[in-house]
């Protein structure tokens, strides 16, 4: 007992002691304020619009930006939710619109004044929460490869076709904020009842109910499924970084999702003022452009889009209403999917 | 001490082939330790983000995942650091076989905790080594080509 007790605490003091040592060295020397902005992954991380809006950012605000990785914007609010104040976020990227209820109703948010935006008609209504203002939009739709299937689905019927059977990759709603995307879809296009009936018989279709969209998307571009359900710019992705024009957005009768992405400065924030400026940087044109060539979503502010590539795209016919629904009408309907995924999975 | 350690081949030659299991567990763990010690785990909150992704969909027991919520993930950086202390503490005890029992015991109780906070993805793994850790236990792996033979020939018990 002595022997594992002194040899336990002797690895563990030399684990704080090495720990400490470098933490030392790593300390900046910088006096610079920092701008910490929570946001998920693939805003974040390097291939994302954050390190090109950083360093803009930088340029002028004499301060530093420091990011604070989440792994999907579905989890964003549950780590803001656990961690609250003790995450020093100054900015939180990446909230949709079901998010938004949830987030008011657990966190104290900062009211944003941003003056008058000359945004996209159909962004309009989304500017309706005055702590919260969307950065970038897009419609989501199901992905297949060229040729790959003898019928590609035009509407949620056809996702039922033996053809598909274990071949789509969906995100699971709890997690995710395209997975509540399709969900939302399914129940606004059939009504509640009939909706989660569909989704009952939906269940055998789907391969995974991945917790991300990159893991989602993962198993597509893996040729694991045939199908995955992402963004209507998604093809455009593999066509511009890959020139690969395998990829194909289907077009569905229903009228398609719209997810918008929000970015709201949490009442706790430490540089406040910072904070506003980067959400401003962010609705600027060259912010703007910025997320949408790298987060490869629609802007919201006009003329940054205009003869680009994604200007075409933005013709499918979505949803017309922005819907915010209450915190409990989320976990509403997210209790009944459970419920159904459960009796699946027994 | 050294003439024991070589000796114990003599004596509990039969353990051989777990003491080779028990080294290359040791060395995986070490060389996974030093990857999380000279990566940012320790200073980015990727076991929070693993836990806040994971637990909705975790088999784990509801008091599991009300402590894991709770305490865990706010103090992310004190999971972080125990799991990599164990880790390294793994390591130790196994390559030099040294008090192994006690430590496959911990090595039982981190691959648990992992297997709660951990995707499907990495299931099988961690119930594979659940597995070795408990045989290690068992047969006391660190009495052949390992320090504890030198204490098991003088104390006897459990503890080696």
């Amino acid at each position: 007992m002595k022997h594992f007790v002194l040899f336990i605490a002797v690895v563990f003091l030399t684990l704080f002691l090495a720990v400490l040592n470098r933490t030392d060295n790593a300390a900046p020397s910088s006096s610079l304020p920092t701008v910490r902005v929570f946001g998920y992954a693939s805003f974040t991380g390097r291939w994302g619009p954050g390190p090109l809006l950083k360093d803009l950012f930088e340029k002028t605000c004499k301060c530093k930006v420091e990011f604070i990785e989440g792994s999907d914007s579905g989890i964003l609010l549950q780590r803001l939710k656990i961690e609250g104040e003790s995450l020093g976020a100054d900015v939180v990227v990446g909230l949709d619109q079901f998010d938004l209820s949830k987030a008011t109703a657990e966190q104290p948010w900062r009211k944003l004044s941003l003056g008058q935006l000359d945004v996209y008609d159909a962004v309009r209504p989304a500017l309706a929460n005055s702590y919260f203002v969307p950065y970038d939009w897009g419609a989501l739709t199901f992905v297949a490869r060229r040729g790959e299937l003898v019928h590609m689905p035009g509407s949620l019927d056809d996702l039922l076709a033996p053809e598909l059977a274990k071949k789509i990759a969906l995100q699971d709603p709890r997690t995710s904020s395209p997975g509540m995307q399709f969900l939302y879809w399914v129940i606004r296009t059939k009504g509640e009842e009939e909706g989660f009936r569909y989704l009952q018989k939906l269940m055998s279709q789907i391969h995974s109910f991945s917790p991300t969209w990159s893991t989602a998307y993962g198993l597509f571009t893996n040729k694991q499924t045939k199908l995955v359900y992402s963004y209507v710019t998604s093809p455009l992705y593999h066509e511009t970084e890959e020139k690969k024009k395998d990829y194909l957005a289907l077009p569905f009768t229903e009228a398609l999702p719209v997810q918008f992405e929000f970015v709201g400065i949490p009442d706790f924030c430490r540089h406040c003022d910072l904070a506003e400026q980067f959400v401003n940087l962010m609705l600027s044109p060259e912010g703007q452009k910025i997320i949408m060539e790298k987060n490869y979503m629609f802007p919201v502010m006009k003329g940054v889009m205009e003869n680009t590539p994604f200007a075409p795209l933005m013709n499918v016919k979505t949803l017309q209403q922005v819907e915010i629904l209450s915190a409990t009408e989320v976990d509403r309907l997210l209790r009944r999917w459970t419920e159904i995924r459960r009796g699946e999975l027994n | 001490m050294l003439v024991s350690f070589f000796e114990s081949v003599k004596y509990v030659g039969h353990l051989l082939p777990i003491s080779f299991l028990r080294i290359f567990l040791g060395y995986y763990y070490l060389e996974h330790a030093l990857l999380k010690y000279r990566g940012d785990y320790l200073t980015r909150p990727r076991i929070a983000d693993q836990m806040a992704e994971w637990l909705p969909a975790s088999h784990a027991p509801n008091w599991f995942k009300i402590f894991a919520s709770s305490t865990m993930i706010p103090n992310w950086q004190t999971v972080a650091f125990i799991v990599l202390g164990l880790e390294f503490a793994i390591a130790i005890s196994y390559i030099v076989g040294y008090v192994v029992r006690p430590v496959a015991l911990l090595g039982v109780l981190l691959c648990v905790t992992m297997l709660f906070i951990s995707g499907p993805a990495s299931e099988d793994l961690y119930k594979t080594f659940l597995a070795i850790h408990l045989i290690l236990a068992w047969v006391g792996a660190g009495r052949c080509l390992g320090f504890d033979y030198y204490f098991y020939k003088r104390r006897r018990g459990l503890w080696w």
